[in-house]
């Protein structure tokens, strides 16, 4: 266990892992159907509330990324729960190793959350009428956001399938954790929805944040790599 | 080794009661502080808040490394300290926090009754002991004691890797009145000699404060482990 994975093919364990849950998931589409129905409420929940009024791009942008981190959290809690009720995490660890399981799963959140937070961001923008100045920047960041909160996630929800009542414990272990990340992606967001005057100015103002998301993204998943076999083997 | 303990831990109490007593002396010869505008005796608050915060963030780090060491050895005893540890760390979070609350209550917001204004160190304070809370949250949802000892050491250590993020994001985003950020004066360069007299003392007696918490703890814990397999055996 404390041997290092080093098997050359774990690219193609975690794309078979990854190809198994797209396939269960392609056959009853339970969290993708659930998560849109889940943001579409949200997003009307957070729109009725504020009702017809003009907000700033600070508070617009911290609202965008409170219904993702909220659809996040409830999206991907099931990740490795559903192999402890269908009972097949015994089959998962015999035939494949944690590194390619933890890749795997780690696609498909990453996948999902993607799918889940394009429906939402699109939605949020028309509704609230949002002008995105900076689309590389904003596209950008919603990836490497998305990134930072799988990586983040994948690892968390090994840890709660392990535990005895799993479900809501997710964001109490995840929400403090992501606040380094939440706080860049509410900046670079904030930039890319206000008008700017340059272009270059706007996108070196970003760049710090970029960063911190993109190192977060990274120390998390080495980090989980490191720390996923503990979790994983029983 | 108990009679060291108890040398150690009489010493520990009689030099604590001689920082406190230095503390509070108004008006002798010796340990009198300066008078600065605005800070007057609330400059005392220095021998209580920053010691506070040094035997948090050893203790900390105490935690960190116990949860490697109870994962490289799978040895129940690491999980102790490393909780035990975690433990003492909130409750000395806790009160730096409140001291520091009380601080700027009555310095840098005088006059304008507020308690909290998102002052960075404040922030970074409040997000450590909610991680901390996530971490006991986790112990509590599980009962193999292996099983807890193994999962919250991994959730430790996950949470101990993304805090130097918040070391760097935080402050980037918000404005800090705490010596030492944002090019306010350091603590070398303010403190009075003087109050070097106390303060240094208070270092070593909090952290010496800490240790006695901790290892009575701890044994207390070990105590009761121990008795619990004296009675499974039976």
């Amino acid at each position: 266990m404390n041997a290092p994975n080093q098997s050359p093919n774990w690219i193609f364990g975690a794309a078979a892992v990854f190809w198994k849950d797209f396939r269960l998931e392609f056959r009853n589409k339970s969290v993708l159907g659930t998560l849109i129905i889940f943001v579409l409420s949200t997003l009307f929940i957070v729109l009725f509330a504020i009702g017809r009024r003009d907000l700033s791009p600070e508070i617009e942008a911290g609202l965008l990324w409170i219904i993702v981190l909220f659809t996040a959290a409830l999206g991907l809690g099931r990740t490795f729960l559903s192999e402890q009720e269908r009972s097949t995490g015994m089959f998962l660890r015999l035939h494949t190793q944690g590194i390619m399981v933890y890749f795997g799963k780690l696609l498909f959140s990453f996948l999902t959350i993607l799918c889940a937070n394009s429906i939402s961001v699109i939605v949020y923008l028309i509704l609230l009428s949002i002008e995105v100045s900076l689309t590389g920047l904003f596209v950008l960041t919603m990836i490497l956001g998305t990134l930072g909160l799988a990586g983040a996630t994948t690892l968390l929800a090994a840890i709660i399938s392990q535990t005895a009542r799993g479900g809501p414990l997710l964001p109490v272990l995840l929400f403090p954790l992501l606040i380094p990340l939440l706080l860049s992606a509410v900046e670079v967001t904030q930039i890319s929805i206000t008008v700017q005057p340059s272009v270059e100015r706007a996108w070196s103002a970003a760049t710090g944040s970029l960063i911190t998301m993109g190192s977060f993204s990274g120390v998390v998943i080495a980090a989980s790599v490191l720390l996923f076999d503990y979790v994983w083997e029983e | 080794m108990p009679r060291y303990y108890k040398l150690i831990r009489i010493t520990i109490i009689i030099w604590m009661t001689l920082v406190l007593i230095g503390a509070f002396s108004f008006g002798g010869f010796l340990l009198n502080i300066p008078n600065v505008a605005m800070l007057e005796h609330t400059a005392r608050n220095l021998y209580f808040h920053v010691p506070m915060w040094f035997t948090m963030m050893a203790l900390t780090a105490l935690s960190a490394m116990h949860a490697l060491q109870c994962l490289r050895t799978k040895n129940i005893v690491h999980d102790i300290r490393s909780s035990t540890a975690a433990q003492v760390a909130i409750l000395f979070g806790l009160l730096g926090l409140a001291t520091g609350s009380m601080w700027a209550r009555f310095t840098w917001y005088e006059g304008t009754n507020i308690w909290w204004n998102f002052d960075p160190k404040q922030s970074m304070a409040a997000i450590q002991v909610l991680i901390y809370g996530a971490y006991f949250a986790l112990r509590g949802a599980i009962d193999d004691p292996q099983k807890r000892a193994r999962i919250s050491a991994v959730y430790n250590l996950f949470a101990f890797v993304t805090v130097p993020f918040l070391l760097y994001v935080l402050p980037r985003q918000l404005e800090s009145l705490h010596p030492g950020a944002d090019g306010n004066p350091a603590f070398s360069d303010i403190t009075d000699p003087m109050m070097r007299l106390v303060f240094y003392p208070a270092v070593v007696g909090f952290i010496g404060l800490g240790w006695i918490l901790y290892t009575q703890r701890v044994r207390l814990s070990r105590a009761l482990l121990k008795i619990q397999t004296i009675n499974q055996q039976r």
